[in-house]
């Protein structure tokens, strides 16, 4: 650095410095999470291994849940997808089916599989929406517990919340259509809110997975496959990570941000109260969480989120690089969205560990990241153009980086392995070791991208979703 | 501060540190790698233990049920004998003895208690009890209520009280498997809340245990918890216990609890209406 003066210099050092320091925190916090995410699992099996769900089963006061699916386009799959959400293991739940104005012909098909007709129904409309063209239910006594709707389109947050208008039931269970429910999910799924006394349990995730290549069957997933696409078989062990290795700490911290808008039980009175959903975001999942905690919290009132750590929900995830980065932008525009709405939480002891801890997190370490991360590239590219890269160093970092994403992978696979142990067969074993080494040189570059793409088009003002084209799931031959 | 500083910009620490760290990740990822594999390995090979002894403990117990198989006749065959010492053995025995208790009544079941009683399981049982562990002491509670052991009432009525969740829900679980609805009358002097979880628990282990026992749950009323009364009124309503509504209609006009008040009436329409 002989033709810098001593100011760039110090101010090139600062930079490094600075730049240490994120990166040792923000590996450390991974560590510390996945601490505590691992005690979290091994408290929730031991207690688990003593549960009986079937008393949901059987009893008259088992919590009252209405399923809320929005659907668009989807008729090629729809009569298969609800039929296999009427069949759920749950005797007190309804489902509602809200049509966001499909082009294509899922309302006739709805219409005529489940011999819907048009009923006057009076429900109140708390929440603001999108007309609606009518409200459908079966003459057939075996789908009494079908509400399908019909509305003009709105988009996905708007068709959630006309489901949340239209619910019967206390608790609204908001899943994406296509997804493959576990048949006790709603069992799971609703026994948090009758375990806490001192505080209102508003809201329980579930755990999702990848479903891409596993074998479906009737709407069930009878066989699970890791992915041979190296794209989804990534992802695979991506969700495994975010799942077992960061919600379940944030659960144990009460901190969670994020119930994933596949699969997801809220109040519905809380949920009303606070608003429902915000159709002006494209991160509405991540902002009802948001703001129905910071409702809570505004009103002193002790509440909890739940997080169950069992496999119940399985979506089929992007299989090609044009379709991720379209999915990837998208929740980074959503991150950045809810950042944004709720910046006032942000470090804000009022709102206490999602103001101290979650957001501050959630804004360093989400939504800068990528960005810290590209500006770390041209850096590192400034610095060998000019000649001044220390190559040893540079070789050195890199491997040290890479060995530290290897081994957080590994660490989600034993966290896998010592509870679900879902992928029993070696030869799945083996493609998610060599996903683990692959990860950091392929994917994460991609989803780097995806993210940048994403910034770029929050700053343009894009506001809508993107297609998101889907292959479909494996049948049973 | 400055000798941090100039520490820091010298730079000589860098290539230290990061040989040292590799080393430490590298050292952490195999040895994840390793525990993986072990993990593996142990969890087929248990799989497979499971199986064997599957296929000796099966035709042996069914023997016992069945046949005039005892655990001395097993006891003297090499086959058994040696596998009787097994912990993976006894253990996996355990679990088939009280699913298999589980379905039978009567003699069949008395058969299974003198096995459990003969072969020492029961010891397994009471040491199991005494252990730190909540989730050890969970199983032995669910064993030895299974097994109609009595003497442990007594005990299970004290870890009713504990604070931790579940091991209460297995000892008025176990409480309500040896002495029906008798067993759960103690409750009343209950200090904790039970949630609704722990409320539908206690139901539903009472409606698989002898309905003809539900004597004495209109004590429970009468609490001073909130939740134990309503517990009472969800037993009530759940077993259509009618001759109850007079202590129904007593608790409603003497609690001060709105809640408790409304569940109350609740309860004597869902009464009436199903009795209709």
């Amino acid at each position: 650095m002989t033709f810098f003066t001593a100011e760039i210099t110090a101010m090139v050092n600062i930079y490094l410095l600075l730049i240490l320091l994120y990166a040792i925190l923000i590996m450390s916090s991974y560590l510390v999470l996945a601490v505590l995410s691992f005690i979290e699992l091994k408290e929730y099996i031991k207690k688990n291994s003593f549960i009986d769900y079937e008393i949901l089963l059987s009893s008259q006061q088992a919590p009252y849940l209405s399923l809320i699916a929005p659907a668009y386009n989807e008729g090629l799959t729809i009569e298969e997808n609800v039929k296999s959400l009427l069949s759920l293991n749950y005797n007190n739940y309804e489902v509602i089916v809200v049509n966001d104005g499909s082009k294509d012909n899922s309302m006739d098909m709805l219409i005529s599989t489940y011999d819907l007709i048009k009923k006057d129904l009076d429900h109140e409309t708390p929440i603001t929406t999108k007309a609606i063209r009518g409200i459908y239910r079966s003459k057939n006594a075996a789908f009494k517990k079908l509400t399908v709707v019909d509305k003009e389109n709105g988009g996905k947050a708007d068709a959630l919340n006309v489901g949340l208008n239209i619910a019967k039931h206390p608790y609204a269970v908001c899943i994406d259509v296509d997804c493959i429910l576990d048949k006790d999910s709603l069992l799971k799924l609703a026994k948090p809110f009758l375990e806490s006394i001192d505080k209102k349990v508003i809201a329980t995730g579930g755990v999702v997975r990848i479903a891409n290549q596993c074998t479906i069957e009737d709407g069930r997933l009878i066989d699970v496959n890791v992915p041979n696409k190296l794209l989804p078989r990534i992802q695979v062990l991506e969700y495994l990570r975010a799942f077992l290795l960061g919600r379940m700490a944030w659960e144990r911290l009460d901190g969670l941000l994020l119930i994933s808008g596949a699969f997801g039980a809220f109040d519905r009175e809380i949920a009303i109260k606070a608003g429902g959903y915000n159709t002006k975001t494209v991160g509405e999942d991540m902002e009802l969480v948001v703001r129905m905690r910071r409702y809570m919290l505004e009103r002193n009132i002790p509440y909890t989120v739940s997080y169950i750590p069992d496999p119940l929900c399985w979506t089929e995830a992007p299989d090609n690089a044009a379709i991720f980065k379209k999915q990837r932008s998208r929740w980074m525009r959503g991150t950045i969205e809810t950042l944004w709405i709720h910046r006032k939480m942000f470090f804000n002891p009022k709102y206490k560990i999602l103001g101290m801890i979650s957001v501050p997190y959630w804004t360093f370490f989400e939504f800068l990241a990528p960005l810290i991360e590209f500006v770390g590239l041209l850096v590192t590219l400034i610095f060998v153009i000019l000649g001044i890269l220390n190559w040893k160093i540079f070789l050195l970092l890199f491997l040290f980086v890479y060995i530290f994403a290897t081994m957080f992978s590994l660490l989600a696979l034993l966290g896998e392995e010592l509870t679900y142990h879902k992928y029993p067969r070696i030869k799945d074993f083996l493609k998610l070791f060599a996903a683990a080494l692959i990860e950091p040189l392929y994917f994460h570059p991609l989803a780097v991208y995806a993210a940048l793409i994403g910034y770029w088009e929050k700053i343009k003002g894009k506001k809508t979703w993107g297609d998101m084209t889907r292959q479909g799931f494996q049948k049973k031959q | 501060m400055e000798f941090f500083w100039n520490l820091y910009q010298s730079k000589v620490w860098v290539v230290p540190f990061l040989i040292y760290a590799i080393g430490i990740l590298l050292f952490g990822s195999v040895t994840l790698l390793a525990i993986i594999i072990w993990t593996r390995h142990t969890h087929i090979k248990e799989q497979k233990f499971i199986l064997q002894y599957d296929r000796l403990i099966e035709p042996m117990l069914l023997n016992v049920l069945f046949d005039t198989g005892s655990y001395s006749t097993f006891n003297n065959d090499p086959h058994y004998s040696s596998l009787f010492n097994n912990t993976v053995f006894r253990k996996q025995m355990m679990a088939n003895i009280i699913n298999l208790h589980k379905n039978y009544e009567g003699s069949y079941a008395k058969k299974l208690e003198k096995f459990y009683l003969e072969s020492h399981l029961i010891t397994d049982s009471f040491r199991k009890l005494k252990n730190a562990r909540w989730e050890i002491q969970c199983l032995a509670i669910e064993e030895l209520s299974e097994m109609n052991v009595v003497t442990v009432f007594e005990h299970l009525v004290d870890t009713s009280k504990s604070s931790n969740k579940l091991l209460k829900i297995a000892a008025i679980k176990g409480c309500i498997k040896l002495n029906g609805t008798k067993g759960i009358t103690h409750l009343i002097r209950h200090k904790d809340p039970l949630d609704q979880w722990s409320q539908l628990s206690i139901i539903d282990a009472i409606k698989h245990g002898d309905l003809r026992l539900t004597e004495g749950i209109e004590i429970l009323l009468t609490s001073k918890n909130d939740t134990v009364v309503s517990l009472g009124l969800k037993i009530i309503q759940s077993l259509h216990l009618s001759q109850h509504n007079l202590d129904i209609i007593r608790m409603i006009s003497t609690t001060d609890n709105v809640y408790l008040k409304q569940e109350g009436q609740l309860t004597l329409t869902a009464i009436k209406s199903s009795n209709t």
